[in-house]
């Protein structure tokens, strides 16, 4: 049944003392998928994948794998394997005896536990360090390790928390690869926390966004970035641009500026306040001072980055950050320029004080 | 070998030349290295030249004494083995975090390590001996419990808490998580400690019991006290000096007990050295222990309450037997055995006196030799490392019988004086503070001296400024530690008391050897009160700031 919930969270809640980590979540994860719990540090992702891998007991609610409950099922008799922020290798044991530590409690046969062992260890590029002990590994090898580890003992569901938060960035690019390339190559069903939006707009099928105990959205990468369902998603995954403006009847203001609202936008009524989305790449700007459908602004500051030109602009009391992608050959802009806007790629909300709020702070 | 030996000779002449810009630390360091040459190496030297041809070959031949070194070492191996599992169970029970009364245990496991060992003997005897409570009051026995088992439990409990500092400490440093993915991958229960847990801990059993053997091998006070007929090399060698008077055997006999310790030292120090999976990382992911099962929680609590209630008892007996008119005949609480020993005889005064001078002077050098050992460069620094660090594993036995025959003539005649008393203590633990300081020397990059002596300090200065608050907790802990264990000690002062310079330790033992239980334990209980006051004192001076035994 691909396609099918094959992990499905039902309102669960989590409570340490008198934090609410996990705030009713629900949740439905897909059989071979890759999903990602993206969020800032201390939005309850962890939290989830510790009760689903066992560690944990939910307060309220259901997790069900397979459509079977998993409530009082300790860790060790889960279909769950999880790979560790910081790998948690068995100093005490080489590679392939960490590697085989599952399949041994299993009882399996020694023969074929070294012949399953000698095939994980292929398939993650390990060979010949089946003698090595994990303090002689780098870390892209020990990483890779954790991973054969909880591989070999072919769970239903594979759980990675931050699995690439100890390697360095460049690293953590060909790792991530490797990660998604074994997934799909395997078929595993994998759940993936990460506070990394790159990371997870790269690697994943589906992403939910937390924030404070809560899924504030669920979809591919791709709905994610183009069509956040609030201000915070926006913010929380690429860059953008906030911006209030006023609603009319048919449009929205903001100074002169009139722009349709996009169609499939929330409603808001006239005459209230709204908050814009904008993407820094959605948006143009031309020297000058006058424009037919753009804005006057000021340029504040730029900075120079080879592909791209980063301008902070000032236009009716806001700032905005905007990008130009293609800087070759063109003199940097300064004072007055013209900003106009792809009103396709407007993204609004009515305004809320709490938003309000939370622009003033930034993401 | 000519060429290399000329320049060896011409950097250590050029060191010398610098230090001599510096006259105050070439002092220093004559003083230091002149100290320790004196009252470590010297006593060591002079036991080991001490016996002749023929005392050598009737240690290596007469069966009475490889009997001897038989019971020693079996003692050694049992209560080694049993104080090792009992200092586990301890460890892994405080290590767990929903262990009930957990930190009740962690403050009476140290109890036998701030009081005397030989107050586990003591207490033995007051419940099983002839006219011991249980043995005779209760069952109404008469019959010789003295002998190897009494001893064997004695052991265990005097010794398992060095066991249970050094496991307690692994434990807590193994990382979590690691239980947690066993458990992910399906281990649990017994298959989890046996496939994850005890591996990893099992470098600190080693060292454990190393540690713990090198008590266990030159311990004195209780063999004296239980062992009964059944003798060791250093109850014998004491026999030897005091009955026979005989300084060759005895100190064939102490030469016999310091090979083994230096063997378990060297092992303990050298090559268990990087052997261990205890990783110092950042907190990860899964920082709480793993929930202990219901069943093994209460077994470890009934463990450890066990334990903890015999412990107590020990305690309670020796402090009831202080106040009682005659012990197993006579139970009216009565002051009497206070009179002669307490009140009215120095020795506890002495005992109180010596060890805070030893533990002033004690650690003031342990720092002062640190310092130069380890920031200054002049030829010879090796040797004295060695000798800051060696008395860890010297029997006590044989530093009596070595500070007899060095400071017996002159020009160092010491014997019958409190200096002696003193300067035994004093270098007896050395190590402690020395290691310490180096520990805390190695956290202060020479780079943060050099800083102030740019800015225009002097060396002296320098030291004052910046280095000495930065190993100040080497110091306190010292001064602790040094005073706790000299005023504790027994094996190597036995041999060096004199008329007027009795102190408290050798006095229980003298009074517990002609049956006289009332003010023995009277003693006994003074001596540890007055440990546990200045141990309080110490707390409200330092504000509570002081950390001992993990405390």
């Amino acid at each position: 049944m691909p396609g099918s919930a094959h992990v499905r969270l039902e309102n669960v809640v989590k409570r340490f003392g008198r934090v609410v980590a996990v705030a009713g979540v629900s949740l439905d994860i897909s059989r071979r998928s890759l999903t990602t719990i993206l969020g800032p540090s201390g939005c309850g992702k962890t939290t989830i994948l510790r009760l689903i891998a066992g560690f944990l007991a939910p307060d309220e609610g259901d997790i069900q794998i397979d459509g079977a409950s998993q409530r009082g099922l300790p860790p060790y008799l889960r279909k769950t394997s999880t790979v560790f922020q910081e790998y948690a290798l068995f100093p005490h044991m080489s590679v392939s005896d960490n590697v085989a530590y599952g399949l041994r409690l299993r009882r399996l046969p020694r023969a074929s536990v070294a012949e399953k062992v000698r095939h994980t260890l292929s398939l993650l590029k390990l060979d010949g360090l089946e003698r090595r002990f994990p303090r002689e590994l780098s870390g892209g090898q020990q990483q890779r390790v954790a991973l054969a580890r909880s591989l070999i003992v072919e769970p239903e569901v594979l759980l990675m928390d931050e699995p690439l938060s100890n390697l360095d960035a460049k690293l953590r690019v060909s790792v991530r690869t490797e990660i998604r390339e074994i997934q799909q190559r395997v078929g595993i069903t994998t759940l993936y926390v990460t506070h990394d939006q790159e990371e997870a707009l790269a690697i994943s099928d589906t992403i939910a966004v937390m924030r404070e105990g809560r899924v504030m959205q669920v979809g591919s990468p791709r709905d994610i970035y183009e069509r956040p369902a609030d201000p915070f998603v926006a913010a929380f995954v690429g860059q953008v641009n906030l911006l209030r403006a006023r609603v009319e009847e048919g449009g929205v203001r903001i100074g002169s500026l009139r722009l349709p609202v996009p169609p499939d936008s929330p409603h808001v009524e006239v005459g209230h306040e709204a908050i814009l989305a904008l993407r820094p790449e959605a948006i143009r700007i031309g020297a000058g001072s006058e424009g037919r459908d753009g804005l006057t602004g000021q340029v504040v500051s730029r900075t120079y980055l080879g592909t791209t030109v980063r301008y902070r602009i000032e236009l009716a009391g806001q700032r905005l950050t905007v990008d130009d992608h293609d800087p070759a050959g063109k003199p940097l802009l300064e004072g007055p320029v013209v900003v106009s806007f792809d009103p396709t790629r407007i993204r609004l909300w009515p305004a809320s004080p709490e938003m309000l709020q939370q622009m003033e702070e930034g993401p | 070998m000519g060429k290399a030996t000329t320049a060896r000779a011409w950097t250590d002449a050029l060191l010398v030349r610098r230090l001599t810009v510096d006259p105050l630390g070439l002092g220093a360091i004559i003083l230091v290295v002149g100290l320790l040459a004196v009252f470590v190496l010297f006593p060591v030297v002079r036991v080991l030249a001490q016996p002749g041809p023929a005392e050598w070959t009737r240690l290596l031949t007469d069966p009475r004494w490889l009997r001897l070194a038989g019971n020693t070492i079996l003692i050694a191996a049992l209560s080694t083995a049993s104080a090792v599992m009992l200092g586990f169970l301890f460890a892994y029970a405080t290590s767990r975090p929903d262990v009930p009364l957990r930190h009740l245990f962690k403050l009476i496991a140290i109890l036998p390590l701030v009081s005397p060992p030989f107050v586990g003997g003591l207490a033995f005897i007051l419940l099983f001996g002839r006219r011991g409570l249980i043995t005779y009051s209760l069952l109404g026995l008469s019959g010789d419990i003295y002998g190897w088992h009494g001893l064997w439990m004695v052991q265990t409990l005097a010794f398992f808490p060095i066991a249970y500092l050094t496991l307690a400490g692994v434990l807590r440093r193994i990382n979590p998580t690691l239980e947690y993915a066993a458990q992910d991958l399906g281990a649990h229960g017994f298959r989890l400690f046996r496939t994850v847990t005890l591996p990893l801990a099992t470098p600190g059993v080693a060292s454990a019991a190393l540690l713990v053997g090198i008590y266990t091998l030159s311990d004195f006070g209780n063999p004296m006290l239980v062992g009964g007929a059944f003798k060791v090399l250093a109850t014998e060698t004491y026999t030897q000096v005091t009955g026979w008077g005989d300084l060759g055997m005895a100190s064939a006999l102490s030469a016999a007990l310091l090979l083994p310790s230096l063997v378990l030292f060297a092992l303990q120090r050298y090559w268990l050295e990087g052997r261990s999976y205890v990783t110092v990382t950042g907190k990860g992911s899964f920082a709480d222990p793993l929930p202990t099962p219901g069943l093994l929680r209460w077994a470890l609590f009934a463990g450890c309450g066990l334990v903890a209630l015999v412990l107590l008892a020990t305690y309670a007996v020796v402090f009831v037997g202080a106040f009682a008119k005659t012990w197993g005949v006579n139970w009216r609480p009565t002051l009497e055995n206070f009179e002669y020993t307490v009140f009215r005889g120095r020795q506890l005064w002495n005992s109180i006196r010596f060890a805070g001078i030893a533990a002033l002077g004690g650690s003031a050098f342990a720092v002062l030799a640190a310092f130069l050992i380890h920031r200054k460069r002049f030829p010879g620094r090796a040797m004295a490392d060695f000798a800051a660090v060696l008395p860890a594993a010297l029997p006590g036995t044989l530093i009596g019988v070595g500070y007899i025959l060095a400071f017996n003539t002159p020009p160092l005649t010491l014997t019958g004086t409190g200096t002696i008393i003193v300067a035994a203590m004093l270098f007896r633990t050395i190590p402690v503070g020395y290691r310490a300081a180096v520990a805390g020397l190695s956290q202060i990059a020479p780079s943060i001296e050099e800083g102030a002596a740019d800015l225009g300090a002097r060396p002296l200065r320098t030291l004052w400024d910046v280095t000495l608050p930065l190993i100040r907790s080497a110091f306190t802990s010292a001064l602790v530690f040094t005073f706790i264990r000299s005023m504790n000690t027994l094996s190597a002062v036995i041999f060096l008391v004199s008329p007027g310079n009795v102190v408290a330790s050798a006095s229980i033992l003298a009074l517990a050897e002609h049956g006289d239980w009332g003010q023995a334990s009277a003693m006994a209980a003074s001596l540890m009160s007055a440990v546990f006051l200045v141990l309080l004192l110490f707390r409200l001076l330092t504000g509570g700031r002081m950390r001992l035994f993990e405390l």
